[in-house]
């Protein structure tokens, strides 16, 4: 049913805590979302710029930071770059323990995402027990780096710390709790009524729009497509360590809760199997600071996705090209298209099921085109909103 | 064999393009470099994304050539192949027609080299800016070699002061 006038919502930008905004400009008939129009740059630091102007030892910190949640997908994706126009491979225990490290990082983006997911549904309860769970990977990161965001554990050719022996029984047990716990969350995922009335149905994004929009990692999976650069465009040891891809075919919000619960199992089993095999030897080789002229493409699968560095030399110790593309990014198309036809209660929860550096949503103006009566509202009133419509 | 299906791809789009190809490297699996002419561009893409099955954008990368611009797809392969498809543009005349009638996805990554290096890409539903604020002087092109960071200080500051 329409209700004649479209009125125009705006979205974002500014949030101050948390990074990444972005804007987004919606027509709503009634409640029902029509069109989505994003503006993204709010956050916009001139990475590729910087590049161009550090030598290649100072970008693995630079690219370190280019997100503060999957920094080490970053240093994976960047160093590999390096090394492959170098002509250098890294060491095979630095390909296991690079593979150690991202498996981590996975659980803790994940875990990080399940529990804003549940906060966004109004499921405090589970944010504080999923978030409470993560402190164990986190230190489980301080232990292995002695830092709980940037581990620093990437360089050119390798890495710069190894995994003693007598971490690995502490990293052990901290899994086997990680396990039981995370196969718990599944279970909620699946069974719970708060989430499913949620999540189910909303958001779709089905299979061919999923290709067509050029979606990546777990949005893609959750839409039935098992793409996962880890077993197509093997790097690290992946090519050695047997996992599953998982998928699921319900293309709503609730399966990319359950592909993400089902992954950081996985991941568990990757890194179980990595610690059992990690071949002893050398964790790196030596490189030299100026790299000779040419051109590759590195890919990760980074937690939220594929993510791709393009990088082009010249010969000196500083890049002539680095181009960045972030998963985030590769899913807005997709994300757009999940928004419409939705509801506007559905927005927050359909906007964090992608798993976006959740960022923009504190602030927004409602403006009637017609009457051009303007309110604002927050985040917390939204919320509410979406608790009576429910 | 090592490379057997990068190798089978190339051949095919030899078959199509013929001459238009200016350059072809396979550094190793799952990477295939293309260079091609421009007006055989459209025709590569089609081609690639209907029957060769790159139906997957991963990105489009600009690089400042000096004179001109090139642009590079990163096209994949059921995720797995990643074969890179450069085409130049000339830097004063930098007009290159819009692959988002083939690959919807492209609708971002063409807004973004349109912010970044002025490219104009024909066809495009809507090349609003995406990454540059508002404010931002127009004509000027961050990721051009032209700009360094003092200038684009420069041109920053000339804006906000309201003499530009």
């Amino acid at each position: 049913m329409s209700y004649g006038s479209i009125i125009k919502i705006p979205f974002g930008p500014q949030h101050p805590a948390l990074k990444e905004p972005e804007h987004f400009l919606f027509e709503v008939d009634g409640d029902i979302v029509v069109n989505v129009k994003p503006r993204i740059g709010y956050n916009h630091r001139g990475i590729e710029k910087a590049f161009e102007r550090r030598t290649y030892i100072q970008n693995i910190y630079l690219a370190e930071r280019i997100c503060g949640i999957c920094s080490d997908a970053h240093t994976t994706c960047y160093t590999q770059a390096i090394e492959s126009l170098l002509g250098v491979e890294a060491p095979p225990r630095a390909r296991y323990i690079r593979v150690i490290i991202a498996e981590l990082e996975r659980i803790h983006s994940h875990s990080l995402w399940v529990g804003i997911a549940a906060h966004e549904i109004g499921f405090d309860t589970l944010f504080m027990y999923v978030w409470r769970d993560r402190e164990t990977v986190m230190n489980l990161f301080e232990m292995i780096s002695g830092n709980r965001v940037h581990y620093a554990t990437n360089t050119i050719g390798g890495v710069r710390r190894d995994i003693p022996s007598q971490m690995i029984p502490k990293v052990k047990k901290g899994l086997d709790l990680l396990e039981k716990r995370f196969k718990y969350y599944l279970n909620v995922a699946q069974t719970e009524q708060t989430i499913l009335k949620r999540t189910e149905n909303v958001g779709i994004l089905k299979p061919k729009d999923a290709v067509d929009l050029c979606a990546v990692g777990p949005t893609l999976r959750a839409s039935g497509i098992k793409n996962d650069v880890r077993a197509d465009d093997p790097y690290a040891a992946y090519d050695e360590i047997p996992f599953h891809v998982i998928t699921h075919d319900g293309c709503d919000v609730l399966s990319r809760i359950i592909v993400r619960c089902e992954e950081m199992l996985e991941s568990i089993n990757i890194i179980r199997y990595a610690l059992e095999h990690m071949p002893e030897g050398m964790t790196r080789v030596r490189v030299p600071l100026a790299v000779p002229e040419g051109e590759t493409v590195s890919r990760v699968e980074a937690p939220r996705g594929e993510l791709i560095h393009y990088a082009k030399s010249n010969g000196t110790m500083k890049p002539e090209r680095y181009k960045v593309r972030s998963p985030t990014l590769g899913n807005i198309p997709a994300l757009c298209k999940m928004l419409l036809g939705g509801h506007v209660a559905d927005i927050p929860i359909v906007l964090a099921g992608i798993d976006p550096c959740f960022a923009c949503m504190d602030r927004m103006s409602f403006i009637d085109v017609k009457t051009s009566k303007k309110w604002v509202w927050t985040m917390n009133q939204l919320k509410k909103h979406t608790r009576k419509v429910k | 064999m090592e490379k057997e299906k990068e190798n089978e791809i190339v051949a095919k789009l030899r078959e199509i393009l013929k001459e238009k190809i200016v350059e072809v490297r396979v550094p190793r699996k799952r990477r295939i470099f293309v260079r091609i002419e421009m007006e055989a561009f459209k025709k590569a893409v089609k081609h690639l994304v209907e029957d060769l099955g790159f139906k997957h954008l991963s990105t489009i990368t600009g690089v400042d050539l000096g004179e001109t611009i090139e642009l590079i797809y990163h096209l994949a392969y059921k995720g797995s192949i990643e074969l890179s498809l450069g085409i130049t543009v000339e830097k004063k005349n930098p007009n290159v027609p819009t692959i988002t009638d083939i690959i919807p996805g492209a609708i971002l990554y063409e807004r973004e080299v349109h912010d970044l290096f002025g490219v104009t890409f024909e066809g495009h539903p809507d090349l609003a800016r995406l990454i540059l604020p508002e404010k931002w002087p127009r004509d000027v092109y961050p990721l051009r070699k032209e700009y360094t960071l003092e200038n684009l200080h420069g041109s920053i500051f000339k804006d906000e002061e309201g003499e530009k």
